[in-house]
Parts: structure tokens; C-alpha cells; sequence
């Protein structure tokens, strides 16, 4: 003791308080950063949309006049909707069977996703392509164009994101780096694909449901 | 301290002797408002004014006792008493400050009322106003008289006193905002949307108004004059506008005049061509398409007249529009021309090479 | 003290070229939080002389020396600079320094995002300044206020891709010091013990991380209007001008509490030292700040009240509310201050300055609420004022209280008092001569963002005043850096504990060793240090060897690398008693450790594991 020769009772210094140190409880710390930065994805996402709302509700006619037709429920877009969504429980069987010390499971289940991802992302090129060539519907025409294109290509940039952490795990996994208790990249990959899935599901509902 | 060098400031700003051409040095308090909006304005203004000083006093003068009184001294030893709070002060300091800005968004909302009031059926003179840069447009739609003008004073907007005005606003290119101090009020100009609001001048008197929405290389430059007058004043004022012949563009040149051709791109590209060419000391004419799809533009010669003064062409040629001038012939030599309403807008003019 | 014991400061590096290559490559939160101020201080530089050249222009009627597309690139810039490469790095670098001292760890929870996070802000600075060698910075205003920034030169790209990287970074800092926060704190620190510094950080982070986002989609909206032929902000093609000033300012105001809520931190950790009392209504401070930052989400359409497009009562209502929560902070500082023994030491005296000044920005804001009265000073030098009354009589005095408070923590070295007052007084009395005019001229009807103003009566002299003070401020900087060059020829004297401070970053050396703590003192309130000095706790036992004490195994069994793809992930070591046995000095040995196989702690007893006993 250096300084201070005097004893000062401080009432509120709880002296039976037990030490607890937090680091035991609670999520894992990398899991916490990967729900965070999923937390501030979430506020990306809501500014796109806020965008969309405000030209929907300001437009007299919605979609535009001359785009009735244009982005509507197609069966590439379908089929591109329940792949993804497969991908996002084939991910989730992933994690279940590595929770379990499954590797050969794991490293299934995540080339499953990957492979889906791939699909998804070739056949919305596929339908960017359509689009452009036989509607000549582009970022260009209009707010709607402009829309559709900057939600679903930044949702498409996130899918390409989560195929390269996927292609990552799944390196890894064949490396076998994984293990039941040590496998916080399989968790922070996986639900950073749900959350692209839950924006897609979003999407679908905005642009070709409610349309 | 502070309460010193504020008190100073305010000493000086507030007191001080009338400045020059009788009008007062500016402080807290301004002339008072010149439009029934801006006395409401200036009196709300006024107790929110007495409260901030109550507020600043009090805090600044605690402040100050605090550290005076409590300033660690010589020869003390041992700590000062540990406090650590008091939950009946911190309801009172949360207390009170909700009751004061309480008060206070109920007299906002009273004023705002006010102030916003919006006539449903505008039965007086209605002015729609333009915003482009960096220049206003003002329409008369009723009365048939058009405005636009550059400069230190911009175009003129005649308004009787006593009576309700509506104004509309709406820009073509970007961001405006239609400010007169005298009036304390301003209201965005937004391209594709038209705000309005209802004015009543209660004096008579020129003021002067200006963009306060930062839109571009000239921002600092887009005035405009509002003529508050007597509504006999007013009559006679517009009839005597109305009587102006309206100018006709272009005139009569001479068949064979050589004519250049020149578009105006836009405030940012310039023109295209950027350099002419032009025989010297033979009438010629210039042939200016605007294709620019916000401002209008207009095309004049630095040291274009005999007396070597800048000529100006007549009249500006508004978006898509074609005008044809017919400036003075040219001695030889080499020119600067440039769009009287943007300046940045320049280029060569080579005269008999 | 026990508890504070010297360790062997270990000098690796001997020549000049290994030490760059330590500090390029560092992941070390202390070296990344020296670099991030050091870059605020030289952009704080830049961003001075801009004001200045700007100041120098306006001090008379008449255009003077500058261009008006000159003019509109150095206020574009200035704002843009001092905002997001100055104050906000700034705070990240002395949170990034501070924040894992304060909450006893041995490094933020990500270290190599960490430093990922501070070379984005370089990179990001020169791509802003990149502009004037590709025909113009940007010159639209720090607001970017669409249709103008979609129309205007190619430096509103590159200063859209400087802010995106800036954002990115941001929100990459705001996760590191989030996770830290929740993950990395000593044994006993809860949540309502952790100093207010840490409690600020902690809420602007949260605001980071939510508001961040939402201004890079706004971006993400410019960019592809500008360069793809969107239509986000064109009604031509069905767009809302409008939309931009609701994207900004849903970022912007957050942002505003962003640079101001550590000031807060800073005077809240000041005034209990400088007073020798413990903070007045800790609770009411925690309250008070979480509740501004909520309210900052709920009133940024109050700096759109002159577009006709929102609805004023709402956004009055909650702007006024504001004033609450600062006021109750306001009345506890001066409470603290209450029956203290004020030693008026440098730090002291920036945070009594940022009290008496800061009061004048909040007034002003409380004006501003008033929409009438909003619709005839919005945009002119009455909002200059406001912002400069909260910006530099706000964050640069809680900046510098706490550079003067920190600067021996970090340097081992004490900054000269004498020259830290005078630097002081200078500061104080510019700002007031610099910005209390505006308020005069803006109530005059003068408008901000010009480059002349009509020769009106009064306007020359009070332009002239306030340039004068502008240049007051300018020069209060050189005894500062004088300062800061003397100081760093003396030797590093200063000791652990030159304030007789309340926390924990004071219990160990000056600067710290690599990983900070060889033991810490048991945290039974939010003044650890404190209460170890006055006798209300007794050390442990024994110094708790920091590196295998309770509170950094978890610091190693969290370690990043896992999750950035170092291959620990199935290289448990089986031996793991043997391991445990030879502790590892470092913070970035991985501890590959499963939790279950750990030797339990019995009971909840804080006491370290056997070995840690003698």
C-alpha cells in the first residue's frame, strides 16, 4: 500500500461480492463479433429497403407504368428461392453433425451448401441476363430498375460473401480442423448464410410477392 | 470566465452604437420581423432566449463558485466526504429540465401552427418561384409576368403588404432554399416537389433574400430582392410590367451574316464547341442551342461592345431552347465568351484568323 | 504497491528498420491506439489549416484570395476531415488504448481486426486528398446533399470510397470494443463498475454499429446514381431527393453523439480524480447515456425542418427531450465537483472548459428544437456556431483533457503544466472569440457555405472577430506540440499513478507492459484503484500473475485466431495439466484449452489456481 495512510469505509464497496469473470458465460466471443456484424448487415439491408418503401410510396403506380410485367414470379426465381432455402437447413444439418464430432458429416453437409450457394448465384446471373437482354430492364430504368437491382445485387454480393466463407469451412474441413468443441467457424459461417437466406426470404416477399 | 467574455460579447453586439446608414449593429436582438410569421417568430424567440440566459447564468454560475469555493487549498489532508448521490436531487435536475422544454414544445407547436397556416384556397397573389443555378425565376401565373434575374440584388419579387401571399416553391436541378432574414423564414426549394407557404408582409420595404441550401459553384451568389409595397402601389407596379413589350429574341439579322453554332452542355461541361471562329469586323450571329435539361444559359463576350465593356446576349435561352444573337462585329483577335449566369461557363472566341 | 510490480520491459527490437516492421505489423492494442491519434492529430493539422484558409477568406467582405470552387472544396473537406479523420479516430485510438487497460484485459477481443480497422483510416485519407490530382476534391459539403453530390466531380467518388472504407473500419472497431466490453472484463468488474470511459465507448459503438450501415447503403445509393444511371435521388426517373437528407442524417445525428459521448466519458473520469470524489450519481451518468444514444436515433429529421417534408412536431418533441438526459449529466458533474478538493491541473481545467462551453452548444441545440425559430437560422452561421460549440468547445477540449490525462499513462512522461495552461487559455478564448459571433451573424440572417457576404453592417467586424479567434485557436496548438516535443526528451518519470487515479489502467506501469497487467487489484466498485489505496479492499493474497490469473484465461481461450483460420481448431494439446503448468506470457498464445478440462473453481472462490498461491 503507497498512498493513503487512511482507512475510509466505503459503504458501497460489496466486499463479500464473488469475482465472476465473464469470458465462461454467454456466447463465444468470436460468435458474438460474427452476431454483431450480422447486427450492422441487418441495418445495410434496412436502409436499401427503407429506399425502396419511400419510391413505393411515393409513386402513383407501382411498379411503374410499363414495368407491370417485368420482375415477376418466374420458375428460375422459384427454383433459385427453394435452393437457397434447402442450402440454409443443409448448413444447419452441418453444424448439427459437427456438434457431434461428425467430420465426414460436416464436410458433406457444407459442400451441399456450397453447392447450392453456387446454383443460386449462376441462376440469378442467369436471370440478371434474361432480364437485361430480352426486357431491357437495367439499373437504368427507372427508380424500379434501379431498385431491383441494387436489393438483389447486394443481396447476390453477401451470397458470394458467404460462398467464400463456406469454400473456407469446407477447406478446413476436409483439413480437419475441426472438432465437437472447437468449431466456432462452422457457427459463424452458419449464421451468417441463414442471415443471407432471411434477407433473400425478405426480398422475395418485397419484390415479387407483394408486388 | 466564460460568464465574463460572454457578457463582454454581448456587451458589444447588443449595445453598441448605431453602425453606419443608420442601421443598427447587429446583436441578439434584430429589427423586428418584417411579416406577421416573423414577429411571432421574434417574440417566441424572445423567451427561449430568456430561459437559455436563465439556464446559461445558473450553470456557468455554479460552475464557477464550485471551483472558486472548493479549489484544493494548502495544507489539507485527508479526502473530502464520498458522496456518491442523492435520488431526490436527481429527480429534481431530471424534473425540472422536462418541465422547462415541456413549456417549451408547447409553445413550438403553438407557434408552429401559426407560422405553417396554410390558406386552402389562396385568394390573394400567388408567386411560384424557380430555383436553378444559381438564379431565380419568378412567376406570376395570374398576372402574366415572368422574373429571372442575376447579381447582387437577382430578380425582384413586387408583394403587397397586409395581404396573404402564397408562394411556391420548385427547383429544376438541385437543392435550393428560398431565405429572407427579414421575414426569419426559409423553406427548401426541392426539384420535384413543390413546397408552399403563405406569407403577409406587414411593412412596406425592400428586402433582401438569398439560397441558403449550399448548391454549387456559385451558391454564395444567388440573391434575390423582395419589394414590399402598398397594394395601390402594387397595382400600378404590375401594370406597368405588364405593359413591357416582351423581347423579342433574335431580331432581324442580315441574310448573309456568317453564323456559328455553339450548344450550351451544362453548368459543369461547359460549351460545345468550347473555341469559335469568326471573320472579323463583319456582322455575325451566334447560333446557341441550351441542351442542357436544367439552366438556362445565355452568351456573352468579355470586351464584346465597341466601348470594351463585356456584350451580353438577350434573352437567356431556357432549357432545350434555341436562340439566335447578333453581337457587335469584332476587331480581330481572340476573345474570352462565357454564359453571363455561370461564369465558370467559358470559352474561345478567335476573331479573323 | 503490491499489486503493480514492475516487469522487465523487454526491447526486442534494437534496430530502427525491426522497429518499423514492429509497429507496421503490430496487432498490439496500445501501438494501434498511439497510431490511430498520432494519424488524428496530423488530419486534425490538415483540417486546421483548412478552417484557417477558410477564416482568412471570410475575415473581410469580397472574395480575397481563393476561387469559389476552390472555396467549396475546403469547406467540403474541412468538415469531412475533422469528422471522420479526426475526432473519430481520435476517440478510437484513445478508447483503443484505454478501454482493455480500463477493463483489465490484456488486448481488445480481435486484435488483428483491430489492426485491419486502423490501416483502412490511412488508406481512406489518402484516397479523400486523392481527388485534387484527378480534377477536384469533393465540393459538395460534408452533407453530400443529393441531387448536388450526383451531379458534381469525380472527387465526390473518391470521397464516397474514403467514407464507406471509414465506415467499414468504424464498424469493424465498434465489434472489437463491443465483444471486448462483454467479454474481456477482470474478475468483479460488472457492468455498473465499469468506468464511464468504458460506459461511453461502450454506447457509441452501439450507435456505430447501427447508424454506420445505413450511411454506406445511402452511398452505395449515390455511387450507382452517379456512375450507373440511378435513380434514387433523381425525380426524373421516380427518386426522392429527400431520401439522401433521411439516409444522412439517420447516420448523421447518431454520429453527432458518436464524437460527443466519449468527451462525456473523459469529463466523467476527470472531474471524480481532479476532485477527489467519487462520481455523483454513477447510475443517473449510465442512464443518462444510453438514453441519448436511444434518443439520437429518434430525431434526425430535426436538421430537415426546412425541406416541408417531415413532420415537426414529432421530431421537435424528441430533439427537446434530449436536453433532459444532458442536463441530469450536467448537474451530476457539477454535484462531483461539490465539496471536492479541485486540483486545477491541466486535465482538470479542459474538462471544467468543456463543461462551461459545451453548455453553450447544448442552449444553442435547445434553440434549434424550436421549429420556428429553426426555420430562420437553419443554414446560417447561428448552426456554424452550434456545431463549433459542440465540436471544439465539446470534443477538441475533451480530446486535450484527455491526451493531458492519459499522456503519462502512455508516455510514462508528465506534459508541462505551465505550457499545457497556457495552451489552455488560448484554446478557451479563441473558441469563444471564434464562435460566439456566429451566433450574431447567423441571427442576422448570415448564411453558412459562402465564400462573400454583403458588406452589411456589423458582419465585417464580427467576421473579422471571429477569424481572429479561429487564428487563437490555430496558435493555441503550437505550445501543445511544443509540449509534447520537450516532454518526450525528459526521462519517463512520471510513475504508475502521477494523478492518484480511481481505475485500473493507474495499476500498472506507465506505459504498460505488452500485456498489461502482471496482477490486478480485486474490483469491488467502480473505483478498484481507489478503494485499494484507501484501504476499503485488500490486495490478493498473492499478486495474481495476470497471464494465468481467472480473468485472462479467458482473454487467451478467446483468442481470434480461431475464428480468423489459424489452424488451432483440432490441435488440442492432451496434455493439458503439463501445459497449464508452464504459463505463456503472451497475448496472443492461443489457449487451445477446452473449458470443460479446466480445473473448476470451487464455490465462486475469485482465488487464482494453486500455483498462482505462495
Amino acid at each position: 500500500m503507497s498512498a493513503g495512510s487512511e482507512v475510509v469505509q466505503l459503504p458501497h464497496a460489496e466486499e463479500s461480492h464473488v469475482a465472476q469473470p465473464h469470458g465462461d458465460q454467454g456466447m463465444n466471443t468470436a460468435l458474438l463479433g460474427m452476431m454483431l456484424f450480422i447486427g450492422s448487415e441487418v441495418m445495410f439491408f434496412a436502409g436499401l429497403f427503407a429506399a425502396y418503401f419511400n419510391a413505393r410510396a411515393a409513386a402513383d403506380q407501382w411498379p411503374p407504368a410499363g414495368l407491370e410485367d417485368v420482375v415477376h414470379l418466374n420458375p428460375i426465381v422459384i427454383i433459385a428461392t427453394v435452393i437457397l432455402i434447402i442450402s440454409s437447413f443443409t448448413m444447419q444439418w452441418g453444424v448439427w453433425r459437427i456438434r457431434k464430432g461428425d467430420r465426414t458429416g460436416l464436410n458433406r453437409a457444407v459442400g451441399v451448401t456450397l453447392l447450392l450457394g453456387i446454383v443460386f448465384l449462376a441462376m440469378q446471373a442467369y436471370d440478371y441476363f434474361l432480364l437485361v437482354s430480352e426486357e431491357s430492364f437495367g439499373i437504368n430504368s427507372g427508380i424500379y430498375g434501379t431498385l431491383f437491382y441494387t436489393l438483389t445485387g447486394f443481396h447476390g454480393a453477401h451470397v458470394f460473401g458467404g460462398v467464400i466463407g463456406l469454400l473456407v469451412v469446407f477447406g478446413r474441413g476436409i483439413a480437419g480442423q475441426f472438432s465437437a468443441r472447437h468449431h466456432i467457424a462452422v457457427e459463424a459461417v452458419s449464421a451468417y448464410w441463414h442471415f443471407v437466406d432471411v434477407v433473400w426470404i425478405a426480398l422475395f416477399i418485397v419484390l415479387y410477392i407483394l408486388h | 470566465m466564460a460568464v465574463l467574455l460572454v457578457g463582454l460579447l454581448t456587451l458589444i453586439a447588443g449595445c453598441a452604437p448605431a453602425g453606419a446608414e443608420g442601421q443598427a449593429f447587429p446583436g441578439f436582438f434584430a429589427p423586428p420581423a418584417a411579416s406577421a410569421e416573423g414577429q411571432a417568430i421574434d417574440s417566441l424567440y424572445f423567451y427561449v432566449f430568456l430561459i437559455a440566459v436563465a439556464v446559461f447564468l445558473t450553470v456557468e454560475g455554479l460552475l464557477l463558485w464550485i471551483v472558486f469555493r472548493y479549489r484544493r487549498r494548502p495544507r489539507v489532508d485527508g479526502l473530502p466526504p464520498q458522496t456518491h448521490g442523492h435520488n431526490l436531487l436527481e429527480i429534481v435536475w431530471t424534473a425540472i429540465p422536462a418541465a422547462i422544454v415541456t413549456m417549451l414544445f408547447v409553445a413550438t407547436i403553438d407557434t408552429l401552427a401559426f407560422v405553417e397556416e396554410l390558406d386552402p384556397k389562396p385568394q390573394g397573389v400567388i408567386i411560384d418561384v424557380v430555383g436553378f443555378q444559381w438564379q431565380w425565376t419568378f412567376n406570376y401565373p395570374e398576372e402574366g409576368l415572368s422574373f429571372t434575374g442575376a447579381g447582387a440584388e437577382g430578380p425582384v419579387m413586387a408583394v403587397p403588404v397586409g395581404e396573404r401571399v402564397r408562394i411556391r416553391l420548385e427547383a429544376t436541378d438541385v437543392i435550393h432554399s428560398f431565405y429572407v432574414p427579414m421575414f426569419r423564414y426559409k423553406l427548401d426549394v426541392v426539384p420535384g416537389r413543390v413546397n408552399e407557404f403563405d406569407i403577409v408582409v406587414e411593412e412596406p420595404g425592400t428586402y433582401t433574400g438569398q439560397c441558403a441550401e449550399f448548391c454549387g459553384l456559385l451558391h454564395a451568389e444567388m440573391y434575390f430582392t423582395v419589394e414590399a409595397m402598398s397594394r395601390a402601389d402594387y397595382d400600378a407596379w404590375v401594370t406597368e410590367q405588364q405593359q413591357q413589350p416582351e423581347p423579342t429574341p433574335g431580331g432581324s439579322p442580315p441574310p448573309d451574316a456568317a453564323t456559328v453554332e455553339v450548344t450550351s452542355v451544362g453548368v459543369v461541361e461547359g460549351y460545345e464547341p468550347s473555341e469559335l471562329s469568326v471573320p472579323a469586323d463583319t456582322p455575325w450571329l451566334v447560333d446557341l442551342t441550351n441542351s442542357d435539361q436544367f439552366a438556362p444559359h445565355d452568351f456573352a463576350i468579355r470586351g464584346g461592345n465597341p466601348d470594351g465593356s463585356d456584350w451580353q446576349g438577350d434573352p437567356n435561352a431556357d432549357p432545350g431552347q434555341q436562340v439566335i444573337y447578333e453581337p457587335p462585329p469584332l476587331a480581330a483577335g481572340q476573345y474570352e465568351f462565357y454564359c453571363s449566369l455561370h461564369p465558370n461557363m467559358v470559352g474561345t472566341l478567335r476573331v479573323g484568323e | 504497491m503490491a499489486t503493480t510490480t514492475l516487469a522487465p520491459r523487454a526491447r526486442p527490437y534494437t534496430s530502427t528498420r525491426a522497429r518499423a516492421y514492429e509497429w507496421l505489423t503490430t496487432t498490439d492494442h496500445k501501438k494501434i491506439g498511439v497510431m490511430y491519434m498520432a494519424s488524428a492529430f496530423l488530419f486534425f493539422l490538415i483540417g486546421g489549416v483548412y478552417a484557417l484558409l477558410i477564416r482568412a477568406e471570410l475575415a473581410v467582405p469580397g472574395i480575397q484570395f481563393l476561387e469559389f470552387e476552390t472555396y467549396n472544396q475546403l469547406f467540403t473537406l474541412h468538415g469531412t476531415v475533422m469528422i471522420f479523420l479526426f475526432v473519430m479516430p481520435m476517440w478510437t485510438g484513445l478508447a483503443n488504448y484505454i478501454v482493455p487497460l480500463q477493463v483489465g484485459a490484456a488486448d481488445m477481443a480481435f486484435p488483428r481486426i483491430n489492426a485491419l480497422s486502423y490501416w483502412m483510416i490511412p488508406v481512406a485519407g489518402l484516397m479523400l486528398f486523392s481527388g485534387y490530382a484527378f480534377g477536384g476534391a469533393a465540393n459538395a459539403g460534408w452533407t453530400g446533399y443529393a441531387p448536388l453530390s450526383v451531379r458534381e466531380n469525380i472527387g465526390i467518388d473518391l470521397w464516397v470510397g474514403s467514407l464507406v472504407l471509414l465506415g467499414t473500419s468504424s464498424i469493424l472497431g465498434a465489434i472489437n470494443f463491443i465483444a471486448t466490453i462483454f467479454k474481456m472484463r477482470a474478475p468483479g468488474l460488472t457492468l455498473m463498475r465499469m468506468p464511464l470511459f468504458v460506459w461511453n465507448t461502450l454506447v457509441t459503438s452501439v450507435l456505430l454499429l447501427f447508424a454506420v450501415p445505413v450511411l454506406t447503403a445511402g452511398f452505395v445509393m449515390l455511387f450507382i446514381d452517379r456512375n450507373y444511371g440511378g435513380g434514387f435521388f433523381d425525380p426524373a426517373l421516380g427518386g426522392n431527393p429527400i431520401l439522401w437528407q433521411h439516409i444522412f442524417w439517420f447516420f448523421g445525428h447518431p454520429e453527432v453523439y458518436i464524437l460527443i459521448l466519449p468527451a462525456f466519458g473523459v469529463v466523467s473520469e476527470i472531474l471524480p480524480v481532479f476532485s477527489r470524489k467519487p462520481l455523483f450519481g454513477y447510475k443517473a451518468f449510465v442512464f443518462a447515456t444510453a438514453s441519448i444514444g436511444a434518443l439520437g436515433f429518434s430525431v434526425w429529421a430535426h436538421h430537415m425542418f426546412a425541406t416541408g417534408a417531415v413532420y415537426l412536431p414529432f421530431f421537435s418533441f424528441f430533439t427537446f427531450l434530449i436536453a433532459v438526459p444532458t442536463g441530469i449529466k450536467f448537474f451530476n458533474w457539477l454535484a462531483t465537483m461539490w465539496g471536492g478538493q479541485l486540483r486545477l491541473s491541466t486535465p482538470m481545467l479542459f474538462a471544467i472548459g468543456f463543461i462551461a462551453l459545451f453548455l453553450i452548444g447544448g442552449l444553442d441545440g435547445a434553440f434549434l428544437a424550436v421549429v420556428p425559430f429553426d426555420f430562420h437560422v437553419h443554414d446560417t452561421y447561428w448552426v456554424v456556431s452550434h456545431i463549433h460549440y459542440v465540436l471544439v468547445a465539446g470534443a477538441v477540449f475533451g480530446i486535450f483533457a484527455a491526451l493531458y490525462y492519459w499522456w503519462p499513462k502512455i508516455t510514462g512522461r508528465m506534459l508541462d503544466e505551465r505550457l499545457g495552461k497556457v495552451q489552455w487559455v488560448l484554446l478557451f478564448v479563441g473558441t469563444n472569440v471564434a464562435f460566439f459571433p456566429q451566433h450574431i451573424l447567423g441571427l442576422d440572417g448570415m448564411i453558412r457555405r459562402i465564400i462573400d457576404y454583403a458588406p452589411n453592417p456589423g458582419w465585417t467586424e464580427l467576421n473579422f472577430l471571429s477569424t481572429i479567434g479561429a487564428f487563437m485557436v490555430g496558435i493555441s496548438m503550437l505550445p501543445f506540440m511544443w509540449n509534447v516535443f520537450i516532454t518526450q526528451r525528459k526521462p519517463a518519470t512520471a510513475g504508475d499513478d502521477p494523478w492518484d487515479a480511481n481505475t485500473l489502467e493507474w495499476a500498472t506501469t506507465s506505459p504498460p507492459p505488452t500485456y498489461n497487467f502482471e496482477a490486478l487489484p480485486p474490483v469491488r466498485s467502480e473505483r478498484p484503484l481507489f478503494d485499494l489505496k484507501y484501504g476499503a479492499v485488500e490486495p490478493h493474497a498473492a499478486a495474481v500473475p495476470a497471464a494465468r490469473g481467472e480473468s485472462h484465461e479467458e482473454t487467451r481461450a478467446d483468442a481470434p485466431e480461431e475464428f480468423l483460420g489459424e489452424p488451432v481448431e483440432g490441435h488440442e494439446d492432451p496434455d493439458v495439466p503439463g501445459a497449464r503448468t508452464t504459463p505463456q506470457v503472451s497475448e496472443h498464445a492461443p489457449d487451445a484449452t477446452p473449458r470443460e478440462e479446466r480445473p473448476k473453481r470451487e464455490g465462486g472462490d475469485p482465488a487464482p489456481p494453486t500455483e498462482g498461491r505462495s
